[in-house]
């Protein structure tokens, strides 16, 4: 109860301490990794904890950022409602191509996946006259009870209170039976499938949820970036979350947190060697999957046995 | 008119072959889909440019170069990313093979520049009509390689006593090492030989797309002629190529070349789902 109640303490203390501390740089990089991490939640959702590959992530980003701007800009939703609404819409794009899992799996799924994200890019590039084509858009400014959000310091009260919200949701599901029913169908579909579970409706939701938390995690970077270009939103862009994910440890939430940190601080560590950061990333992601493919969190410190001055289990 | 579309999206349609080829060689070889393949034939475009700097010789010796190097790398490929993962799941040999591509990719992105670099024809460009019809020598070529490269690799398969042992030794490990085939030389000759494959590919294929750090994306087109044609069987590569190209080129003249690509995406979708074992393949069912 006590740590529980500590955790809480620190984390909102934090939360209302930080923008008075650091530098407007440090808390845009801070909402670039909220937004990350959940795009790559909703990938720890699908494919860490249902088991289900998914290279569709770019998509749902790009269509959770390119749905909010195009409401906006259109018909003058404004983005605090845009967001959700095209999260939603794109949650049901999601339940669409969970379907197909009901036929594939493993390799097929993996291949459906990337032709969808490569169908919705497409499509971005060439309805020009509503998505500005393959020049991109702008996205219109968060504007939330008169209040006009332009900076990381402004999006910070959006972006950081909606992430934790949303993480801590996906974390309580995944602990009721819900969550149970995904995790047993990853370790055996056929299994689950005998124990009575509607194996289909399970992963079609899974897929739903990683779409819903790309979109939204889209509509933030969205606004943080204030341009939406369609390159962005490829295959190669779904295997840098995947990276993430892999890095951060694919089937646990915070390893979604520390993945994008990860990623995120990399670029400023690198300085002059800018060039080599596609490089770095794969190599990352290579190196996880062969030696770590558990991810970071799968890590664990040596505890000292204090009265024998030896890491425990060690005879 | 239909007839030249015709002839024109064959040459398409061989370069999906040709990669597509090395998918089935590989999945029915060692049993996983290399979804870095594209990358491979990409980065074996860019080996001759390489070697042609490094070593300082001309486009054939460099090629020869290419060819031997990526044999080398074929078997490091085996040695330290497929035989370390040999027991680990389906997801995670999913993504090591995603992670070498892009692996490729960002290195050649790295070391030679993310712009596009001109890459010779290996024969003549000027086309010569047959019958009413232009052809292009070079394209040809690419058309002759695909067929004989299909012709090998069937005469391997089929024929060939070593053809069998890769087989067995795909379909059951255990069971082909009792009755004395080596596994892991099998698998190793797989991976140098689809390497190998992808370099001549890549070194075919270069002066017709753009040879640039994404040129690797083709692999997904690969992939989709793979698919079309039953992912087990080499000649269904090769039908799902020649299909592929032609139904692109069609609905690039008949309905619009912006959607020629969404089209042929939208054509993997629908065949997993419709005919999962494709035109040519024959469906496994898979045992609990």
């Amino acid at each position: 109860m006590i740590p529980r109640v500590a955790f809480w303490v620190v984390g909102i203390a934090s939360f209302i301490i930080a923008p008075q501390l650091l530098a407007e740089y440090h808390l845009f990089q801070i909402c670039l990794i909220a937004s990350t991490a959940l795009v790559v939640l909703g990938l720890v959702v699908v494919t860490g904890i249902a088991g289900q590959i998914s290279l569709a992530q770019s998509a749902f980003v790009g269509l959770g950022g390119y749905g909010s701007a195009i409401l906006a800009t259109r018909w003058g939703v404004p983005l605090w409602a845009g967001i959700p609404l095209s999260s939603f819409a794109v949650a049901m794009s999601g339940l669409f191509l969970g379907q197909l899992t009901l036929r594939i799996s493993g390799h097929y799924l993996a291949l459906a996946t990337m032709a969808f994200t490569a169908i919705v890019q497409l499509a971005l590039i060439h309805s020009d006259p509503v998505t500005g084509g393959a020049a991109g858009m702008p996205v219109p400014v968060f504007r939330m009870f008169g209040v006009t959000l332009t900076t990381g310091r402004h999006l910070y009260y959006v972006i950081l209170p909606s992430t934790a919200l949303l993480f801590l949701l996906v974390r309580n599901v995944m602990k009721s039976r819900f969550g149970r029913a995904v995790t047993a169908i990853r370790q055996s579909e056929t299994a689950a499938e005998a124990m009575g579970l509607d194996v289909l409706r399970y992963k079609a939701i899974a897929f739903a949820a990683s779409g819903f938390l790309g979109a939204v995690g889209g509509g933030f970077l969205g606004s943080l970036s204030t341009y939406l270009d369609p390159a962005q939103f490829g295959i190669t862009q779904s295997v840098y979350f995947l990276a993430v994910a892999v890095v951060g440890g694919l089937s646990s939430p915070f390893g979604a947190i520390l993945g994008s940190a990860i990623f995120i601080f990399i670029p400023d560590l690198l300085q002059s060697f800018q060039t080599y950061l596609g490089l770095v990333f794969a190599l990352l992601l290579l190196g996880f999957i062969v030696l770590r493919p558990k991810g970071l969190t799968s890590v664990r410190l040596p505890r000292y046995d204090f009265a024998s001055l030896r890491p425990r289990g060690q005879q | 008119m239909l007839a030249q579309v015709l002839v024109s999206s064959a040459t398409a349609g061989a370069v999906y072959a040709l990669i597509a080829l090395g998918f089935v060689l590989i999945h029915k070889g060692t049993g996983v889909v290399h979804f870095g393949y594209g990358d491979q034939v990409m980065f074996g475009a860019y080996m001759v440019l390489i070697a042609q700097f490094l070593l300082g010789v001309s486009f054939w010796p460099a090629s020869i170069a290419a060819i031997a190097f990526s044999g080398l790398m074929g078997a490091a490929i085996y040695g330290a990313l497929m035989w370390p993962l040999r027991n680990a799941s389906l997801l995670a040999r999913i993504i090591a093979s995603l992670a070498l591509g892009t692996v490729l990719r960002e290195f050649v992105r790295a070391y030679m520049g993310p712009n596009a670099w001109p890459f010779p024809f290996l024969l003549s460009q000027t086309a010569v009509s047959v019958a009413g019809v232009l052809v292009v020598p070079a394209n040809l070529a690419i058309v002759a390689v695909s067929l004989g490269v299909l012709a090998l690799l069937f005469f391997l398969f089929e024929k060939t006593i070593y053809g069998k042992a890769i087989i067995a030794a795909c379909d059951n490990q255990i069971g082909a090492s009792i009755i004395g085939v080596r596994v892991s030389t099998v698998f190793l000759a797989i991976w140098i030989l689809a390497s190998v494959l992808a370099t001549i590919a890549g070194i075919l294929v270069a002066p017709l797309l753009t040879l640039s750090p994404d040129m690797g994306l083709i692999g997904i087109k690969g992939f989709t002629a793979a698919i079309l044609g039953g992912f087990n069987s080499l000649s269904g590569a090769v039908v799902g190529g020649i299909t592929l190209g032609i139904l692109e080129a069609l609905a690039g003249t008949y309905i619009s070349s912006a959607l020629k690509d969404m089209i042929s995406y939208s054509i993997l979708i629908i065949v997993i789902l419709v005919r999962p074992q494709g035109l040519l393949g024959v469906l496994t069912m898979r045992k609990v």
